[in-house]
């Protein structure tokens, strides 16, 4: 249905779980994101690693699917971390001020690292 | 020859999400060669994607009747996109930007698209439907470096 973007989860150790962008993530495939993050926060998982190491672009919608959760998933002692972003995606999230709210690291180990061990 | 000489097709598509990618490809397509770095090349794309995503879930309302014209112009200067609907007029350069760091307090969302525009853009214009015209321009701008 959306040739130009697909988005895949998957679970992680450490109670935490992955979900995978590639394509062009705008106005129109935000929809999707917004469907898979929903189901995955649904199913339990609220600590949550996004790879964006095959997304090519993203518009403002797009940064918005974050909003919506990120107060869910933090009011549950769970995080939205964002991981392996090319530079001219990153550059969004910093013209906007995004890094003053969400952790943007380098690698999906290093986010995945950073979520503190459960007991 | 200068590249004011180059006339370039204009783009009409339906007001829908669907033709985002194809309004992204036709922006890509005339100004891949010019001298913008990929970060400017991205914010040109990024503007008018955002300015047309404004019209056709706020203006329209998703009302796929309705059609969007884009025009593409280059000169040695600049590259301008006028990007043209027949919804109600809202001047997009009138609106107020938010306060990021409220922004955040309030866990808003929506409402960036017109901020981006404008940290990447050098200007932005509009110009209302006059009586008789029934068409809303906006016009992005974007200086090439010397």
């Amino acid at each position: 249905m959306n040739k130009n973007f697909t988005v895949t989860s998957e679970p992680l150790s450490n109670g935490c779980c992955v979900v995978r962008l590639m394509g062009y993530l705008d106005a129109h495939t935000a929809t999707l994101l917004e469907e898979t993050m929903q189901g995955v926060i649904t199913q339990g998982c609220n600590r949550i690693v996004v790879d964006f190491e095959e997304l090519e672009y993203i518009s403002s919608a797009g940064l918005g699917v974050f909003m919506v959760f990120i107060e869910e998933v933090r009011a549950d002692r769970g995080d939205i971390k964002l991981a392996a972003m090319k530079p001219k995606v990153f550059t969004v999230f910093d013209l906007l001020g995004f890094p003053a709210l969400f952790e943007i690291h380098q690698t999906v180990a290093l986010a995945h690292a950073a979520f503190p061990t459960t007991t | 020859m200068t590249m004011a000489d180059e006339h370039i097709e204009p783009l009409t598509i339906p007001a829908s999400t669907l033709y985002l990618q194809t309004v992204r490809s036709y922006i890509l397509q005339h100004i891949g060669m010019l001298d913008f770095n990929e970060f400017e090349e991205n914010g040109i794309v990024l503007a008018v994607d955002e300015a047309v995503s404004n019209l056709i879930r706020h203006a329209y309302r998703g009302d796929d009747t309705k059609k969007i014209s884009i025009t593409l112009s280059v000169d040695d200067d600049e590259v301008q996109v006028e990007i043209c609907d027949t919804a109600d007029a809202f001047d997009p350069a009138s609106a107020e930007s938010p306060d990021m760091r409220q922004y955040f307090i309030d866990r808003r969302r929506g409402g960036l698209g017109i901020l981006l525009m404008t940290r990447v853009m050098d200007t932005i214009t509009y110009k209302p439907a006059a009586v008789g015209d029934r068409v809303n321009t906006l016009t992005l701008t974007k200086r090439r470096r010397s």
